[in-house]
């Protein structure tokens, strides 16, 4: 064979090949592939898949912050902020324990007698819930009151969110809404296409002889806390959450009289983050128990952050407005200070768990007293 | 005539090359779409992304008949993971790492999605876990398994999204 003739046999059988295992390659790709397991499956990977219980695991959440302030308002240069435990166990496949407990370092410490400790130990949240579906789970246990939106999106994990400080609204410690429940919750989604409504329905203690905590210990009266809370998801606005709640309560501190205590919120979300937006809004009304005189009281608050594009993405400066107006007749709140805050800052994730931020704050409790500037910075972490 | 034979061959070897490669480049943009597989008794044929989404972000923690969901995702670069993340949550790693980490946090779920370091480790799982569900290059998957439509098209469909 000449090399021509030797070159023309391989030019034919490269066209037949061509024809005839181009069609069947192109078939073989566009086919399914054989069995990805032909060989007998991993028992040890299979059995390190399957849960086990209880599974606890435990996460926590730290700060370090800095402060400067003009007056004597707070707490100044560096504080350790708190240290936060977060326990979840799953006991079998529909139950599920949560746990949250603090330690905070308390500025009365070695004084009194006995000496008061270096922090305050807390248990924050303790839930044992029961899932039967996603329209139906049902908890018992102490829970960051589901009335509001931050607390219970951020409870006591700084590094989650976007500022330093929480709005005064919803301060830990602080009076204006009942921050703790005790009690029982039925949650779920409710059936509703793509607008995925959510609701939480809650019967318990309400606030305790001291206000601000919540009736660890028991009711301190015959009239339970109710609480509905409804927000809806919608599938078309990923990211967006709005929602509304309904609180009542009777409350009961000693050397006054009970009264009846009624709290409608609502709150609105754009939970991205260029931008983020989260406006939240909250009266309170109370009525000393057997009179009509109703005071109100408003609280709400205006956050905007934003992400800034690549290469800059670790920045995210944010802006807050708060405003607090106390009912100058409601003795409940009686020492409840009002407020006008504006907060500006920047978030800086210096890794994927670890962010520093640092924010200054322009704040008036009365219009006759006078602003007070100060500037913040807080190293936060979760581990 | 030598240089002739040498163009020829050289010819030859070209076409024998294309031969070999358009039916594997084929194959390749077909395995650029990721198959959403489940386990076989998972009721469901086809999911919305909007349903997708709910999954993979924990909002939905259970399949109709109150079947529970156990999410097998990929290992952080992985492929699969970044198609995910990308148009499922239109989240970027750390920012999918955060809602997953704040959605414990919350008492939302006790279970994390399950890490699988590979795609035979996903279709090994997906196929034993009941109620499973998991994202595998479609060039992958076998014959065994159970791949769901999303927002009515299956991998190598026109329109499919996730790729």
């Amino acid at each position: 064979m000449t090399d021509y003739s030797h070159s023309r046999f391989i030019v034919r059988a490269t066209l037949v090949s061509i024809l005839c295992l181009g069609p069947a390659l192109s078939a073989a790709a566009q086919q399914p592939a054989p069995p990805a397991h032909p060989t007998p499956p991993d028992d040890q990977t299979m059995r390190e898949a399957q849960p086990e219980y209880p599974s606890l695991h435990i996460a926590g959440f730290g700060d370090v912050d800095f402060a400067a302030v003009n007056r004597n308002d707070g707490a100044r240069g560096f504080t350790e902020g708190q240290f936060t435990l977060h326990m979840v166990s799953a006991l079998s496949p529909r139950i599920a324990f949560f746990g949250e407990v603090t330690f905070t370092p308390r500025v009365d410490a070695g004084t009194g007698s006995p000496a008061a400790t270096g922090f305050n130990a807390e248990v924050e949240r303790a839930i044992i819930r029961f899932d039967q579906s996603d329209a139906l789970k049902v908890s018992f246990g102490r829970y960051h009151t589901p009335i509001n939106w931050w607390n219970t999106a951020f409870h006591h994990g700084q590094w989650l969110q976007t500022s330093i400080s929480r709005p005064e609204m919803v301060q830990f410690g602080g009076r204006f809404i009942p921050v703790h429940f005790v009690g029982a919750l039925v949650e779920g989604v409710a059936p509703s296409g793509g607008w995925n409504i959510n609701y939480q329905a809650g019967i318990g203690n309400g606030r305790g002889n001291v206000i601000s905590r919540a009736g660890d210990a028991g009711d301190n009266n015959d009239v339970p806390a109710l609480l509905f809370n409804v927000f809806a998801k919608p599938d078309r606005l990923f990211g967006l959450q709005v929602g509304a709640s309904a609180y009542s309560d009777r409350i009961t501190t000693i050397g006054r009289p009970d009264y009846n205590e009624r709290i409608v919120a609502g709150h609105a979300v754009w939970q991205h983050e260029n931008p983020e937006v989260i406006a939240e809004i909250a009266d309170v009304r109370h009525t000393p128990v057997g009179t009509s005189v109703t005071t109100s009281s408003l609280a709400y608050y205006v956050q905007a952050a934003y992400r800034l594009p690549a290469p800059a993405r670790l920045w995210k400066p944010y802006y807050r407005f708060e405003h607090i107006d106390i009912d100058s007749n409601d003795v409940v709140f009686a020492d409840v200070p009002n407020l006008d805050v504006s907060i500006f800052g920047v978030r800086y994730d210096i890794s994927t768990y670890v962010c520093i931020k640092t924010e200054g704050r322009i704040r008036r409790r009365a219009a006759n007293l006078p602003w007070t500037n100060g500037w913040f910075s807080q190293i936060a972490f979760t581990f | 005539m030598v240089m002739v034979g040498a163009l020829r061959r050289r010819i030859v070897c070209q076409m024998l090359w294309l031969a070999l490669a358009c039916p594997i480049t084929l194959g390749a943009q077909t395995g650029h779409d990721v198959a959403v597989v489940v386990h076989p008794d998972v009721p469901i044929d086809s999911l919305t992304t909007a349903d997708l989404r709910r999954l993979v972000l924990g909002d939905r923690g259970f399949w109709p008949g109150s079947l529970r969901v156990t999410l097998l995702l990929r290992a952080p670069v992985a492929y699969e993971r970044d198609v995910v993340l990308k148009n499922i949550c239109e989240m970027t790693e750390a920012q999918f790492r955060q809602h997953w980490i704040a959605k414990v946090f919350r008492a939302d779920t006790a279970v994390a999605p399950k890490i699988v370091y590979s795609s035979e480790m996903a279709a090994d799982l997906v196929n034993r876990m009941a109620g499973a569900i998991t994202f595998i290059d479609a060039a992958q998957v076998g014959r065994g398994m159970r791949v769901v439509k999303i927002d009515g098209r299956m991998p190598g469909d026109k329109g499919y999204t996730l790729h």
